[in-house]
Parts: structure tokens; sequence; C-alpha cells
């Protein structure tokens, strides 16, 4: 089977300052992995870089085995799902927000039925009626799980979540958790949750942009 | 009817009454006898030479002249756009001049061509205060196109990226700014067109009546270069937005810092 992100000896500086250095790992399809380590230690920028958004010194990323250039970013970029600590939905109400990808050429002839949208939002355990809600009035959590509902409507299969757990009450953490068992879900987090970390199969530890530790289904 | 001579003697009388109003602030404790001064001897050197230089212009009235007259002009204002957005002159010099020459080249030649039809279309009197007026107001509106843009773009970066994420391309992903940028920097004339004649007497009609047009004449002078002024504004700023989106970039869409000035 062909990993489907892998970084081989990465480099990466920004303003002048260096950020990742010589970084290779492999994720394979339906894996679980965990970015961990301090705050400055680049966790966030082993996500940024997948997407394109630090241009790279040295070393090859790869999506499906295709190298990350200007002509596969857009490509890998609708591949994915990035999830922050606090999303930007991007639209005045939780409806527009979901429905916010599917002006979006790419997406513009898959638009969700209504059934669609309460299917998703009861999966997330999401009340129907805060698709009319204003955005800028839902708290950070709820922001996660709509961020995650508009994933999972585009059907993206790669989630990369940036300390997602952290702003989560443990009932929903569960509902993450239970989307997230889907083993057609790939998931990169950066994350400290130990609760999280049993459910992951790889756990990736960075020490000032470089990745110094590995532990495998729960091996060192 | 000929507008009166203001002859020397009156013109120093005129200087004079800056006394009054230097006096004034003397008296509240403002001491600005160094800036007022300034402010005063700049005006009357630029003055006299914009003046012998327009004299030269008119009188040669060549087509030649003419045209130089409008690309420095044009290349003066582009230098202007881009130090008052805050973006580096190296990089977004080519782009705002293309827009702006494109703009004012059109509505200047619509309105003299098409509308005013002098014997020549390159005529002084014509070409130099219309081009001249429509470019200074174009000025504006690009500088808060620009300015407004890339300082939107900046403040929601986060934004801006996950619409990327979300699919977008970049033209889609910046949209929304670049919406907002055109309609800041057309607003002021759309607002201007609405409260034209009713707060103050617009600049040109009063130079034109001045000048000893008929009232009428000035009026539809006035519209006329109102017009031009929308038209040319909207036209350059949306130009000069569109070819920046090519340059501030790089290859993964992200926004490049060194284009920007740092503050």
């Amino acid at each position: 089977m062909l990993p489907i992100i892998r970084f081989d000896q990465v480099s990466v500086t920004a303003h002048g300052k260096s950020i990742l250095s010589d970084v290779s790992f492999a994720l394979f399809a339906g894996e679980k992995a965990m970015l961990c380590g301090k705050s400055g230690s680049g966790k966030s920028s082993v996500l940024r870089t997948l997407l394109g958004l630090h241009p790279l010194k040295s070393g090859t990323v790869y999506f499906q085995e295709q190298p990350l250039t200007p002509e596969s970013v857009q490509f890998i970029r609708s591949c994915t799902a990035y999830i922050g600590q606090e999303p930007i939905l991007g639209a005045e109400s939780v409806r527009e927000a979901l429905l916010l990808p599917f002006q979006f050429k790419t997406h513009r002839d898959h638009r969700p039925t209504q059934a669609q949208l309460t299917e998703v939002l009861q999966r997330l355990q999401l009340p129907e009626d805060i698709l009319n809600r204003d955005s800028s009035r839902i708290s950070g959590g709820e922001k996660q799980r709509i961020a995650l509902a508009r994933g999972l409507l585009l059907g993206k299969k790669l989630y990369l979540l940036d300390e997602v757990t952290s702003a989560l009450d443990a009932e929903s953490k569960q509902v993450v958790f239970d989307v997230f068992s889907d083993p057609q879900l790939t998931v990169l987090s950066v994350a400290h949750d130990p609760e999280w970390m049993e459910r992951c199969g790889s756990v990736y530890e960075l020490e000032a942009g470089r990745l110094t530790q590995v532990k495998r289904n729960g091996n060192s | 009817m000929e507008t009166l001579d203001i002859k020397l003697p009156q013109m120093a009388l005129l200087y004079g009454l800056c006394l009054l109003p230097w006096f004034l602030l003397w008296l509240i404790g403002l001491r600005l006898s160094r800036d007022i001064g300034i402010g005063i001897l700049r005006m009357s050197i630029q003055l006299a030479l914009v003046g012998i230089y327009l004299k030269a212009l008119f009188d040669l009235n060549n087509p030649w002249l003419n045209g130089l007259w409008i690309l420095v002009m044009l290349l003066v204002a582009d230098l202007s756009i881009l130090r008052r957005a805050g973006l580096k002159t190296r990089y977004f010099m080519l782009a705002t001049f293309i827009a702006i020459a494109t703009s004012i080249l059109l509505s200047t030649a619509y309105l003299v061509i098409l509308v005013i039809q002098p014997t020549h279309f390159y005529d002084a009197r014509y070409i130099v205060p219309l081009a001249g007026m429509i470019l200074g107001n174009c000025l504006q509106g690009n500088v808060i196109a620009l300015e407004r843009f890339y300082s939107t773009l900046r403040k929601n970066e986060n934004e801006y990226t996950t619409f990327l994420m979300l699919g977008a391309t970049r033209w889609e992903a910046v949209r929304p700014y670049f919406r907002e940028a055109v309609k800041a920097a057309i607003n002021p004339t759309i607002a201007g067109m609405a409260t034209m004649g009713l707060v103050s007497l617009p600049g040109m009609m009063t130079g034109q009546i001045l000048g000893g047009s008929e009232p009428w004449l000035a009026v539809k002078y006035q519209i006329a270069i109102m017009i031009c002024i929308f038209t040319s504004t909207t036209i350059a700023s949306i130009i000069n937005l569109k070819l920046s989106l090519a340059i501030a970039f790089n290859a993964f869409d992200v926004l490049r810092d060194e284009v920007i000035k740092k503050p």
C-alpha cells in the first residue's frame, strides 16, 4: 500500500528562521497520527507545509505519491480538511457556512440536499436549528464540529486537526472521535489529549523543527 | 467676456491677506510661521512653474508634447499611488501604469473625441485640464483600492486560507476582499455625484464660470467630468487589482511578504 502523505527530508524556513528541518514520515490511508511537542516546535508547520502554505527549502512532500507543486496544490487542498482551534466559518449563518464551498467551481455540482445536511448534523450531534444561527454566536467547539461537518459534506478523506480537542467538551469529543473511527478517514493531528493519543496508530514528537521520536502502534 | 487680470500690486495685496490668519494664529499661541511660509512659498513656486509649462504647452499645442505631458502625469501618478498604498514600486509599477493609462486614455478620448469634438483632438486646452482632473481623482480611487485590498487580505489571512482549503481558486478566495476594495474606491465618487451642487459648487464649474463661460455650459462640462471620473476610477481600480493578483502571490496562492512595504 502506498502512503497518502509522505515527507521526504523536508526543511522549511520562514522569515529567515528554520521551522522544520529534515522531517521524514509517512502516513497511510485510514491511519490516525498525532504530532506532539512544545508550542513552537513546528507541529502546525507540518500541517501548513502539506497544504503548500510554506515554501520548501529542501526535500519533497508527496501526496498520494505525487509531489507537492503549484500544479498539484489545489488538488491536495481539495482532498484535505484543515480544522483549527477556532475554525473560520466565513459566512453569516451556519447554513451559509456549510454551503460556502459549494459556491466554488470545483464543488458547484455537488451541493448537498437538506436531508444530507440534517444527516451530517445528527452525526455530529448538532441541533438542526443551528443552521439558522449566526456564525458569530456559536461556541468554539460548535465551530469545530461545523468545520468537520463541512469536510464530511465535501467527502474529504484526509483531516488535518490543529488542537481540535482542546475546545471540545467530553461529550462532543466522543462524537468527534467516533466520526474519525471510520477506517476510510485519515487523520493527522496536533494534539495533547491522552485519550486521542490512545486512538492514534502513530505518535510523532517534534522538537525545534525536528522529528525526535516516533511511536508506532504504541511501541517506540 | 474676459476674466479680469490680477496685476502685480494687487497680487502683493493678496499675499498681504495671509497676515491676518498669521496674526490670529500667533495670538492664540500657535507658532506656525515657518510652516505657513514654506506652504505659501512652495505653492507659489510650483504653480509658477506649472504656469510657465502650461503656457508653452498651449502656445505650441504640439500633439507629441501634449502626449508627453500626459505620459509624465501618468508616471508621477503611478509612483504616488504605490507609495501611498504601501506597495513596493518595483513589483507593481507596470501593473498600475497599465491600469491608469488604459482608463485615463479611454475616458479622456471618449470625452474629447466623441463628445466635445474639438477641431484637433489633441488640443491642449481640452486634453490637458480634462485628463489631469480625471487622473487626479482616479489616483485617489486606486490608492484606496490597493491599500484596502491588501490590508483586508492580510487582516483576514486565515479566512482567505480557509477559502483555499475549501476548494476556492485564488480568484474565488480573494473575491470578497476584491469587491470590498472596489466599492471603497468608487464610493466617494458616487457619493460626490449624489451631493454635487448641494454642498458646494464644484471646482471645475467655478473655474469655468470665472473664466467667462455660461453657467449652463459649465454645468454640462461638470457632468461630463464626473461621469469620466466615475468611469475611469472603476476601470482603473478593477484592472489594477486584477493585475496585482498575478504579482502579489506565490505559485501556492500565498501572499508574498516582500511585495508589501514594512510600515
